[in-house]
C-alpha cells in the first residue's frame, strides 16, 4: 500500500518524485489561476468563495436582526437597496424575512462551513499532511469546484427574482416549499450542483487518503486531521444521494404535477388545490410531506457532523503543536471519530419527534441520539486532557482552539433536552434550538476555521499574520458571538419561536424582547469586529513577517514541503514517515519537536 | 406555582401533566450544569498551570488514569435513567394514555395559512360532516350544516374555548402546509400535518381569569401602550370611575376611547392585563404571516363555559368572537 503511493498519480500524467516544474510547460493563466488541477489552487479557490459568501450569510442575518429588534422601522442606511420582494420602504417585508432566514442557514451550511472545512483546508491541507503530490484525482477535484461555485452562483442570482429566494426555511419543508415561489425552484437546482460537488470530493478524499500516503505513514500515524477529514468524506459520499433525490423529487413536484410530497386534498385559500389553475390541477394526491422530513434529515444529521469534524480536525493540530506534547487518547479520538460517523446515520428522526412519532421508533431515535453523545463526549474530554501537563503558548490560533472547547461543550450539552422527546415537547421550534446548533457551528466550527486560518496562513502565504490583530479579534469575537448566543436558550425556554417575523406578537415572547435586542447589538458588534480578521488577512498578504518554512515547530508534513509556499508536486522528495503525528517534547531530543519524516 | 405566567424562564404550567415535562427540563439543566462546571474547572486549572514559561516543559508521558472513563460510564448511566425513567413514562402518558371518551371535551383543531379554526361538535358529541367544497369565507371548515342532522348542533370557532380541570382531546389537522398546534402554559405541541390527523390532550389547571391577574400590571397611558393595543386587546382589570360615571368596567376591552376618558380624568396609568392571556400558537413556518398565526384559548370555569355557549343562537353558525 505504502510503497505503491510513492509511484501512483493516476490522472496527473506529469513526472514524478520533485516539486520542480521543469519537466513540462509553465500552465497559462487559466489553468493556472482559474481552471486548476492543483489540490492548493482548487482549496484557496474553495476558500475564498466560501469566505465570501460566510460574510454574506452573516450580512443577512444582521439585517433580520434589525427587525427582530425593532420590528417595523426602517432598516438604517441599507434599507433603501433591497429589492421589492425582501422589503419595503426600507421595512423588512414578512416574505423577505423568511428569504433571508432560509438563505441564510442555506448559505451558511452549504456555500459557507463545509466549503471552508472540507473544500479548503481538506483539499489544501490533506495531501500535504499524508505526503502527497495531489489529490488522487486532480481533475476530479477540479470538477467538483466548477460544480460548487454554479450552485453558488444560481443561490445567489436567486436573490433577484421577483418573487424572491426560497423561503421555505433552509428545511425547505413540503407543502409549503412545493406551493412557494420560484426562488425555491432555484434553490433546489442550486442544491443539486452542491451536492454533486460535495459528491466529487468525497471520493477524492478518500481514495487519496487511503491509496496516496508517504511510505511508514500507516493509519494509525495519521494526523487526527486527516482522520477526521476521512469520516466526514464518507458521510457526504453515503448520506448527500438520498437528499440529492429528494431536491429532484421536489423540483418534480413543482413543476411536473408529481405528488411524492403532496397528500391529496389540500385548500388553498378555500379551493382545493387540484382545482386551481396551474401546475397542481390534475395533481393526484397521494403522497407524504413526511416523506421528504425523512430524505431531508437523513442527509441534513450526518450533515451536521460534517460541519463539527473537521472544526475538531483542525482544532486537534492546533493544539498538539501549542501545547508541545502529544495528543491525549490518539486511538479513543480515532475509533470515536468513526464510531460518532456511524452513529450519524442512525439518530435522523429526532428532529421529528413532534411530526406524531409513536413511542417505538421514538424509543428508538432518543437511545441512538444519547449513545452518539458518547463519542462526542470521548473527543471533548481528550482534547481537555491533552492540555494536562503540556506547555500552552497563547497564540492567535491556540486562542481560537482553546476557546472551541467550551464553546462546544455548550453546544453539545444543550443537545441534551432536545434528545429527549419530552423535553422536546416544550423545546422544539424555539430560540433553545437555535441557540443550541449555534453553539456548536458558530463558537464552535467558526473558531476552529480561525485557528485554521491563523495557522497555516503562513503556509499558505509565506507570511504570519499580524498577532495584535488576531488578539483583538479573538477577545472582541469571543465576547460578542456569547453575547448573541447565550441569551436565546433563556428566549427558548420561555417558548419565544424561531422563524418568527415579529417577535412581539406573542405574548409569551413578549417579556424576553430584551434579550433578542441583546443579541442583536451583540451581532452588529460581532460583525465589525470581523473588520480586524479581514484588514489583517489582506494586510498580512504583503506586509506581514516572513513565516519561514515552519514556524510553529510542527510535526507533520505539511510543514516539510520543498517551498512555502509549496508549489505543484509539494515536496522535493516523497517523505518517508518514520513516526506518529504529534512527537512533541520526546525526550533525549534537543528540539521540544520531532517531524514526522525525520531519520530517527 | 410563584412568579409571573411568562419571564425568562418556562411559563406557567397551566396543565396537569405539564409539571413532568418541567421536572425532566429542570433535572437534565442541573446535569448538564454540573457536567459544565466539573469539566470548566478542569480546563481552566490546566489552561493556567500549564501555561507555556521559563523553565517549564511539556510532558511526553501522557496522564493515565481512569477518571474519564468513570465520568463516561457515570453519564451514560445517568442517561439511561433520563431516558428510562423520565422520557419514555412522559411520552407514554402524552401518546397513549388518552382521557376517557365520556369524561373529556372533544375539539378538532384546523390549521390553516394563517389562522387556527376550531370545530366543536355540539351537545351530541359527534362532529357533522366536512366536504371539502363546502368550504367559503363564513364556512372555513367546510361542515356540511345543511344536509348532514349530525352538524346541526356544531360549532366552529377562531376560539379555542375549554374547561377548566376537564381533560381536553384535540384533532388535529391542516388544510394546505404544515403548522404545529403550540400552547407553551400547557406544554403541549404537535405538529399539524396535512393528510393526518393526530390527536393531543391535556388538562386545564389554571383558567384564564388566574392568568390575567397574574399578568395585570399598571401601563402608563403612553404611546407605548397605544401600541400594544393596536397588537393585542387589552383589558381593564379594576373599575375606573369619575365623578360618579363609570368610564370603564372590570373586565373591559379598552378602547381608545376609554384611554382618552382616563386621560381627561386625570388618571395617569391603567391596571390592565391582555384579554386572551393563553394563545394557540404556530410552531412550524407556514408562509409569510406565520408569525401572526395564532388563537385565544380561554380557559374557563363551568359558569363562563355555560355563558359561552348561551351567547351562540341555537342555529349552527360561525362564531365571531
Amino acid at each position: 500500500m505504502s510503497t505503491s503511493a510513492a509511484h501512483a498519480h493516476p490522472g496527473s500524467g506529469h513526472a514524478h518524485g520533485h516539486g520542480h516544474d521543469h519537466g513540462h510547460p509553465a500552465p497559462g493563466f487559466w489553468s493556472h489561476y482559474v481552471f486548476s488541477t492543483d489540490h492548493k489552487t482548487i482549496g484557496i479557490q474553495y476558500g475564498l468563495t466560501a469566505l465570501v459568501f460566510l460574510f454574506l450569510g452573516f450580512c443577512l442575518m444582521l439585517v433580520m436582526r434589525w427587525q427582530l429588534a425593532y420590528p417595523g422601522q426602517p432598516i438604517p442606511v441599507i434599507g433603501g437597496w433591497l429589492p421589492k420582494s425582501i422589503a419595503d420602504a426600507g421595512i423588512l417585508l414578512p416574505e423577505g424575512y423568511n428569504a433571508f432566514g432560509a438563505m441564510h442557514g442555506t448559505i451558511m451550511v452549504f456555500l459557507a462551513i463545509v466549503p471552508l472545512g472540507v473544500g479548503a483546508f481538506g483539499n489544501y491541507i490533506l495531501p500535504l499532511m499524508i505526503g502527497a503530490q495531489d489529490m488522487a484525482f486532480p481533475r476530479l477535484n477540479m470538477a467538483s469546484y466548477w460544480s460548487f461555485l454554479p450552485g453558488c452562483v444560481v443561490m445567489f442570482a436567486s436573490f433577484f427574482l421577483p418573487g424572491g429566494p426560497a423561503q421555505s426555511g433552509w428545511t425547505s419543508y413540503p407543502p409549503l416549499s412545493n406551493i412557494a415561489t420560484s426562488g425555491q425552484t432555484w434553490w433546489l437546482l442550486g442544491m443539486v450542483f452542491l451536492i454533486t460537488s460535495s459528491l466529487l470530493g468525497s471520493v477524492n478524499f478518500i481514495v487519496t487518503t487511503i491509496h496516496m500516503r508517504a511510505p511508514g505513514l500507516t493509519m494509525f500515524r495519521l494526523p487526527f486531521f486527516v482522520w477526521a477529514q476521512l469520516v466526514t468524506s464518507f458521510l457526504l459520499l453515503l448520506a448527500f444521494p438520498p437528499l440529492e433525490a429528494a431536491a429532484v423529487l421536489q423540483l418534480m413536484d413543482r413543476v411536473a404535477g408529481t405528488s411524492f410530497f403532496m397528500p391529496e386534498g389540500l385548500i388553498i385559500s378555500t379551493k382545493l388545490l387540484t382545482e386551481s389553475a396551474g401546475v397542481f390541477q390534475g395533481y393526484s394526491g397521494g403522497g407524504s410531506p413526511l416523506l421528504w422530513q425523512h430524505l431531508f434529515w437523513f442527509l441534513a444529521h450526518p450533515e451536521v457532523y460534517v460541519l463539527i469534524l473537521p472544526a475538531m480536525g483542525i482544532v486537534s493540530e492546533v493544539i498538539a503543536s501549542n501545547t508541545r506534547k502529544p495528543l491525549w487518547g490518539y486511538k479513543s479520538l480515532v475509533f470515536s471519530v468513526i464510531f460518532l460517523g456511524f452513529m450519524s446515520f442512525v439518530v435522523w428522526a429526532h428532529h421529528m419527534y413532534m411530526t406524531g412519532m409513536g413511542q417505538a421508533i421514538s424509543i428508538f431515535f432518543q437511545a441512538t441520539t444519547m449513545i452518539i453523545s458518547g463519542p462526542s463526549v470521548v473527543i471533548l474530554t481528550a482534547l481537555l486532557i491533552s492540555l494536562w501537563g503540556a506547555s500552552i503558548r497563547y497564540t492567535v490560533p491556540m486562542l481560537f482552539a482553546t476557546a472551541f472547547l467550551p464553546m462546544f461543550a455548550i453546544g453539545g450539552l444543550t443537545g441534551l433536552p432536545l434528545g429527549l422527546t419530552a423535553s422536546d415537547i416544550h423545546l422544539h421550534d424555539t430560540y433553545y434550538v437555535i441557540g443550541h446548533f449555534h453553539y456548536v457551528v458558530a463558537p464552535g466550527t467558526i473558531f476552529a476555521v480561525f485557528a485554521g486560518i491563523y495557522h497555516w496562513y503562513p503556509k499558505v502565504t509565506g507570511r504570519m499574520m499580524n498577532q495584535f490583530l488576531g488578539k483583538a479579534h479573538f477577545w472582541l469575537s469571543f465576547l460578542f458571538i456569547n453575547g448573541v448566543f447565550m441569551p436565546m436558550f433563556w428566549s427558548g425556554m420561555a417558548g419565544a419561536l424561531r422563524r418568527q417575523y415579529d417577535p412581539l406578537m406573542q405574548l409569551h415572547a413578549e417579556t424576553v424582547q430584551g434579550l433578542g435586542v441583546m443579541t442583536s447589538w451583540s451581532a452588529w458588534l460581532l460583525g465589525l469586529t470581523q473588520l480586524l480578521f479581514i484588514l489583517n488577512f489582506f494586510w498580512s498578504l504583503k506586509a506581514g513577517a516572513p513565516a519561514g518554512e515552519n514556524p510553529w515547530h510542527a510535526t507533520t508534513l505539511e510543514w516539510a514541503t520543498e517551498y512555502t509556499p509549496p508549489r505543484h508536486g509539494n515536496f522535493a522528495a516523497v517523505p518517508t514517515v518514520h513516526r506518529g503525528p504529534y512527537e512533541y517534547s520526546v525526550p533525549g531530543h534537543a528540539a521540544d519537536f520531532v517531524p514526522q519524516h525525520e531519520h530517527a | 406555582m410563584t412568579g409571573a405566567p411568562y419571564g425568562r424562564w418556562s411559563p406557567w404550567n397551566a396543565a396537569a401533566d405539564g409539571v413532568q415535562v418541567d421536572q425532566l427540563i429542570s433535572i437534565i439543566h442541573w446535569f448538564m450544569l454540573v457536567l459544565f462546571v466539573g469539566w470548566g474547572i478542569f480546563f481552566v486549572y490546566c489552561l493556567l498551570r500549564f501555561r507555556s514559561r521559563a523553565g517549564h516543559q511539556a510532558s511526553y508521558a501522557l496522564p493515565a488514569g481512569k477518571m474519564s472513563k468513570y465520568a463516561e460510564i457515570g453519564v451514560a448511566i445517568f442517561e439511561t435513567v433520563l431516558l428510562v425513567g423520565f422520557s419514555i413514562p412522559v411520552w407514554w402518558r402524552y401518546k397513549y394514555d388518552p382521557p376517557k371518551p365520556d369524561r373529556r371535551q372533544e375539539v378538532r383543531a384546523v390549521g390553516e395559512q394563517f389562522a387556527w379554526n376550531f370545530h366543536y361538535p355540539g351537545p351530541d358529541g359527534k362532529f357533522g360532516r366536512t366536504d371539502p367544497h363546502l368550504i367559503t369565507a363564513s364556512n372555513l371548515l367546510g361542515v356540511d350544516f345543511d344536509n348532514d342532522p349530525v352538524a346541526k348542533d356544531d360549532v366552529v370557532s377562531p376560539t379555542m374555548h375549554v374547561r377548566k380541570e376537564l381533560p381536553v382531546y384535540v384533532r388535529i389537522s391542516s388544510k394546505d402546509v404544515i403548522h404545529s398546534f403550540y400552547i407553551p402554559a400547557m406544554r403541549v405541541k404537535q405538529d399539524a400535518v396535512p393528510g393526518m390527523e393526530v390527536p393531543v390532550w391535556f388538562t386545564p389547571i389554571r383558567d384564564s381569569d388566574e392568568f390575567r391577574a397574574a399578568i395585570a400590571k399598571d401601563y402608563p397611558l403612553n404611546e407605548r401602550f397605544k401600541e400594544k393595543m393596536l397588537r393585542t386587546t387589552m383589558v381593564s382589570m379594576q373599575k375606573y370611575e369619575k365623578g360618579g360615571e363609570t368610564i370603564a368596567e372590570s373586565g373591559q376591552v379598552i378602547s381608545d376611547e376609554i384611554v382618552e376618558k382616563l386621560k381627561t380624568a386625570g388618571t395617569t396609568t391603567v391596571r390592565a392585563a391582555e384579554q386572551d392571556p393563553i394563545q394557540v400558537v404556530c410552531a412550524q413556518l407556514c408562509g409569510a404571516n406565520h408569525f401572526k398565526m395564532k388563537a385565544p384559548m380561554s380557559v374557563d370555569t363551568e359558569a363562563q363555559y355555560e355563558a359561552w355557549l348561551k351567547e351562540l343562537t341555537t342555529e349552527p353558525q360561525l362564531d365571531l368572537e
